[in-house]
């Protein structure tokens, strides 16, 4: 047990790392900026007064390790700036586009998982069958999908074809829960990739395990089938997909983006690509810390579950 | 005995039969996307005028895009571009985590170890795509500067990978052999631990094109290193999206050909890349 116990302080330090390596990275963003950050932020309207009032408003004037402090310490506090294009605190910004993704995000995770490991088991259960290959097929072709582009096929044929729902959510707000119907298809492209990886990853690892000598041992002194399956064979598939669910988080992070875009969500992945079109910096560097910090934090979970179900392998510390 | 051999060599044979299948259906799925991608510009021919957008018909055999050009046209240029991007973001991230990787594993200086890899775990931690979308808003990168990050995000994975295969390959008895002969570190570095990771870094090469596929279309559809009119799949996907329900080709056609082109990578380094006996065979025989 000590031994998961230094491990997870190890994982920790880490984490912390690159926590600090994601701030530092942010920052460093807008000094990696050509000649005058100023000038170059003000872009299309290179107005005198639009430079000055960046230049307030970012405390360019000032020597860069004070701004950085000024900036991790109001991190630290949930202060995250102003935003360059209105003025209004970026706070607000991600407290507002918080709720539709929150919701996407929780509704894809809460059907990835029964299902990852449903269709996993499965296949698994009927290894070369006719279930197990077409399982297996249908996975390995749709996982290299890019949502964009099966979004807008899914929209081709459920929306405009068929008529059966909506094409986009403009016109619902942030009160998705409302419209379930404008949720089916942005969830459905969600779950396409890490449906399709962890299915591959749960089929692995029960074929493995089912194949290993201490199921067949479990089987001999005459366990029933669904208790060797469920009690002894998943937990030591656990270990690699619950890595993987961790990878997953970067492609839900990616999938969230496009989605909203797609299908135009008022979530934070909006708000991210609307700072990125006006380079409202601040607002981009907030969000870059709070999806950055997030996913250091998830991975860090995932690996010390991963580590929990298989304390032998040797997971990366 | 002799049973068990029949039903070895059958079984071995249709899971043959079966991998043919699938690497003939994984080349006729890129077949398509991969010939209009290479040679598509080469038939485009001259661009025709501009007419109203969004129209059917009237010479155009798919019609037309937002801007009233025509779309076959297009997509025969707009393969390109995706295809070239990702191969060249490919090559690159292989051409830093090679030596980084292979460095990291043969010096043993702990503190060189710890100085290569370590900067590569705290990259790994942020997002692929935010890292892109990031370095997009302060900069506005061409296609050179989107292979350039797709190639940035990818290179602590495969560093990790080079490392990890060719730490295990190092610790061989031949090396240390080797080592006792005299041989130059160049020649222990590449020509006995870069042969042998080969397989590894094959095996590594599919899975990682079919993600920079991924991140370079992902990219352009979300207006990255791309022109906003550009001759671009994912860009045409992108633009005509708001024509939809008028001219659903300009943006089902593109969307299809990128579909097929990612599934059909997949598909072929994953026929490709299976082992003739299967897995468990090496397994038994290692036991």
């Amino acid at each position: 047990m000590s031994g998961l116990r230094s491990f997870v302080a190890r994982r920790l330090l880490l984490g912390v790392a690159q926590t600090v390596a994601v701030v530092l990275l942010v920052f460093a963003l807008t000094e990696a900026l050509p000649g005058d950050a100023a000038v170059a932020l003000a872009g299309d309207q290179p107005d005198p007064a639009r430079i000055a009032a960046i230049r307030e408003a970012m405390q360019l004037d000032r020597p860069v390790h004070e701004r950085l402090a000024d900036w991790a310490i109001g991190l630290l506090h949930g202060d995250f700036g102003t935003s360059l294009a209105s003025g209004r605190p970026v706070g607000q910004y991600i407290a507002d586009g918080f709720g539709p993704t929150l919701l996407l995000a929780a509704l894809t995770v809460a059907l990835l998982v029964p299902i990852g490991f449903g269709l996993g088991v499965l296949a698994a259960r009927h290894e070369g069958g006719l279930v197990d290959r077409l399982v297996s097929s249908v996975t390995l072709a749709v996982y290299a999908v890019p949502e964009f582009a099966l979004g807008v096929l899914l929209v081709t044929v459920f929306a405009l074809k068929l008529g059966w729902l909506p094409p986009t959510a403009v016109g619902y707000g942030t009160d998705l829960l409302a419209h379930p119907a404008a949720l089916v298809l942005p969830i459905l492209v969600l779950l396409s990739r890490p449906v399709c990886s962890l299915v591959r990853l749960v089929r692995a690892g029960m074929v493995d395990a089912l194949a290993s000598p201490y199921v067949a041992h479990a089987r001999r002194y005459g366990l029933a089938d669904a208790r060797v399956r469920y009690l002894h064979a998943l937990p030591g598939a656990v270990a690699p997909a619950a890595q993987q669910l961790a990878r997953t988080v970067d492609w839900l992070l990616c999938g969230v983006i496009v989605v909203e875009a797609l299908y135009v969500i008022p979530g934070l992945g909006t708000v991210l690509l609307n700072a990125v079109a006006e380079r409202d910096v601040p607002v981009v560097q907030g969000l870059a810390v709070v999806f950055g910090v997030l996913t250091v934090v998830l991975n860090l979970g995932a690996d010390v579950v991963a580590r929990r179900f298989a304390p032998r392998a040797g997971v990366a510390a | 005995m002799t049973a068990g051999t029949v039903t070895e060599a059958g079984t071995a044979a249709a899971a043959g039969r079966r991998r043919t299948g699938r690497f003939a259906l994984g080349v006729a799925v890129i077949a398509v996307p991969l010939v209009l991608a290479l040679l598509g510009p080469v038939f485009a021919g001259e661009p025709g005028p501009r007419t109203a957008s969004f129209t059917l018909g009237d010479g155009h055999w798919l019609g037309t895009d937002f801007v009233g050009r025509d779309v076959w046209r297009q997509v025969l240029h707009g393969g390109r571009p995706v295809v070239l991007t990702a191969l060249g973001a490919g090559a690159l991230a292989y051409l830093v985590a090679l030596p980084v990787g292979l460095a990291a594993a043969l010096t043993h200086r702990r503190w060189l170890e710890e100085l290569l890899m370590r900067p590569l775990d705290v990259l790994i931690a942020v997002p692929s795509l935010l890292l892109i979308l990031l370095v997009a808003s302060v900069f506005s990168p061409g296609a050179i500067g989107l292979a350039l990050l797709v190639a940035l995000v990818n290179v602590p994975d495969a560093a990790r990978l080079v490392r990890a295969a060719a730490t295990e390959a190092a610790a061989r008895p031949v090396v240390e052999a080797l080592r006792l002969q005299g041989e130059s570190w160049w020649r222990v570095a590449v020509g006995y631990v870069g042969r042998s990771i080969l397989r590894t870094l094959g095996a590594d090469a599919g899975t990682r094109l079919t993600g920079v596929l991924y991140l370079v279309a992902t990219a352009a559809f979300l207006g990255v290193g791309v022109a906003p009119d550009a001759a671009d799949w994912a860009v045409m996907v992108d633009r005509n999206r708001t024509g939809l329900f008028v001219q659903p080709w300009a943006v089902v056609v593109p969307a299809l050909l990128i579909v097929a082109l990612t599934t059909g990578t997949n598909l072929l380094f994953d026929a490709a890349l299976e082992k003739p006996g299967g897995r468990r065979g090496r397994k038994e025989r290692r036991a």
